[in-house]
């Protein structure tokens, strides 16, 4: 048993040491389990606080078991503020995550396949956006929100994220794109297929695994957002989830249980998501750091 | 739209109308394709860039309708009078020092790791990446919770441990609120580096490690000398994100310790906002914003320019 695994494993030719690898392989495991349940523990704390009752936290620590399971504490939290959150968080991220995309691929599209004079000197000028600090922008950007009087509107905020997606989402669909052939495109061009049919038909159904990254990594950016909703969403239905978990913070600032509950809601999409389409997080990002 | 018909003639090289003509073509498409992004990208980020950097140069409370000129008289007043500027400043270059180290070691030593083949090991992965798709915010309201004074899991697990001495008030003890915070900061900043670096291990070849092995070589010689100066590019762009990430740092700190206790645990993001929005203080707030950008620009120039250069 031991020595197929460690055949498998290390796969290579040093098959003398297979038997005796069952030790230090046994020890690796458990190290790193170990090491892996410090390193989720407070998740476990997380949901397991949720899952207590307010009489729970009155008897017994931390370590206690709940008595019974609440969850009522879930729909509690819900009935009293998430339910809010939650929908204008979902709202902004399927609105915008798309349309974001949709705007980069065609800067990129444009970037690499159209012989444009200072393409390259107009990439080097969008990468720009990935080191600008958000601190640098945000008293204009009152400004200039306050002016067309969308302050307090997840209108307004929607146009500050897609801004802000450019960046690293043109960077990722370009990356990915040059690795298309040109001459697919030259011969799409030749049987008289325009620039928008070549962009459509296909460099865009061709680069789906950039976009699908893009959609993931976009997706739960956006959902995660804090600094620019803090500054500019202020009442209470405009909230988006991470803004209105700090809110929840300070009114609900003694019942743990729901505070918890609120934040395990939180993080269900983002489970959720990330189990579906875990591969994509390596793949995705090594793709737009080695060209 | 109403393009589409003329370019589709017009654009296909074969036409050969004079040469020119294709290639004008191609610069009005490549300009209504490039026109959204551009334009959102002037307004949202490049714009506000350079109208923050004429604001330091004001005294305004961002109310009134006129301000007043004073040059370089907020950084003045920063390098001068405002303590607090010098407490987060130092902060700030604290953080970015342990987390130039720590979790980037951290992430390193797992992507190393996790890279061996074993049965389970996409499951460790997505285990240790997990805490990195929860917002910092997030991660902060988590770790709260775990510092709470008497109900936290950290001084309870001391307690039952026999360990009662070493009992805190995580988040309102000057001397180590900030630390605490890296901790919650650092559980979410791991993943990245390790992910980068699972990436770039992807990128050695195989047969070089194997090479070394058979030659006699240790597995730390084989780092020493064949893994690490191989992932020298992963370490770069490692260094410069978190480098970028540190100096702005803010929602973390905002959401533990609000700054607090007196200020020890500011940082030059949450104090530029707490200058901006809760004293008024625009000038002041831009120039710290200023200062930030200026700080950044020492990773951000080669990492750009090293982005640039690899298209």
């Amino acid at each position: 048993m031991s020595l197929v695994v460690a055949g498998r494993d290390s796969g290579s030719a040093v098959l003398p040491h297979a038997g005796r690898a069952a030790i230090p392989r046994i020890a690796f495991y458990v190290g790193l389990s170990l090491f892996a349940l410090v390193w989720i523990a407070p998740v476990f704390i997380l949901v397991f606080t949720a899952l207590k009752s307010a009489s729970d936290f009155a008897h017994g620590g931390t370590f206690a078991l709940p008595e019974r399971i609440e969850w009522a504490n879930f729909a509690k939290a819900w009935d009293v503020g998430i339910r809010t959150y939650f929908a204008n968080s979902a709202l902004m991220t399927l609105v915008k995550v798309p349309a974001g995309v949709l705007i980069a691929a065609m800067a990129a599209f444009a970037l690499t396949f159209l012989r444009l004079p200072g393409s390259r000197a107009l990439f080097t000028f969008f990468i720009v956006g990935l080191v600008v600090p958000i601190q640098m922008t945000l008293v204009p950007l009152t400004l200039l929100l306050r002016n067309l009087d969308l302050i307090d509107s997840l209108f307004g905020l929607f146009w500050l994220y897609l801004g802000f997606g450019l960046p690293f989402a043109i960077m990722v669909m370009r990356g990915y794109m040059r690795s298309i052939p040109r001459e697919l495109v030259e011969a799409a061009l030749i049987d008289g297929c325009s620039w928008f049919g070549v962009f459509r038909r296909i460099v865009l159904p061709l680069s789906t695994p950039a976009v699908v990254s893009l959609l993931i990594f976009d997706g739960i950016a956006t959902w995660n957002e804090f600094i620019l909703a803090q500054i500019f969403l202020r009442q209470n239905s405009n909230r988006t989830l991470p803004l209105g978990l700090v809110n929840f913070q300070t009114e609900f600032s003694t019942a743990y249980e729901l505070l918890a509950a609120a934040q395990c809601i939180t993080i269900v999409p983002l489970v959720v998501v990330y189990l579906f389409f875990q591969r994509y997080f390596v793949d995705g990002l090594s793709g737009s750091i080695k060209s | 739209m109403s393009l589409g018909g003329a370019d589709t003639a017009a654009a296909t090289p074969a036409a050969g109308r004079g040469g020119s003509n294709p290639l004008r073509t191609e610069w009005r498409i490549g300009a209504l394709f490039l026109a959204p992004a551009l334009l959102l990208y002037v307004t949202i980020i490049i714009y506000p860039l350079i109208y923050s950097s004429w604001l330091s140069l004001f005294e305004w409370d961002g109310i009134s309708p006129t301000r007043r000129f004073v040059g370089l008289d907020n950084y003045a007043t920063l390098w001068s009078q405002n303590r607090v500027f010098w407490i987060a400043l130092k902060n700030s270059a604290l953080w970015t020092a342990v987390a130039l180290v720590v979790p980037t070691s951290i992430g390193l030593g797992l992507a190393l790791l996790l890279n061996r083949s074993f049965a389970g090991r996409g499951f460790y992965r997505g285990l240790f990446y997990f805490p990195a798709i929860l917002s910092l915010s997030l991660c902060g309201l988590i770790w709260t919770w775990i510092y709470h004074p008497t109900l936290g899991f950290l001084n309870q697990f001391l307690g039952w441990v026999g360990l009662e001495s070493l009992h805190r008030a995580w988040l309102s003890e000057p001397s180590i609120a900030l630390f605490a915070v890296m901790v919650a900061a650092g559980w979410h900043n791991t993943g990245l580096p390790m992910l980068l670096y699972l990436a770039g291990l992807q990128t050695i070849p195989r047969e070089v490690l194997e090479a070394a092995e058979v030659d006699g070589a240790t597995a730390f010689q084989r780092f020493r000398h064949v893994t690490w100066p191989m992932l020298k590019d992963t370490t770069f762009v490692v260094l410069a994100i978190t480098f970028i990430n540190s100096l702005k740092v803010y929602d973390v700190v905002y959401v533990m310790t609000f700054g607090g206790p007196a200020n020890q645990t500011q940082v030059l993001g949450t104090w530029m906002y707490f200058l901006t929005y809760n004293f008024n203080r625009i000038g002041l707030g831009t120039a710290i914003a200023v200062v930030l950008f200026g700080l950044t620009l020492i990773f951000a120039i080669p990492y750009t320019r090293k982005l640039g250069q690899e298209s």
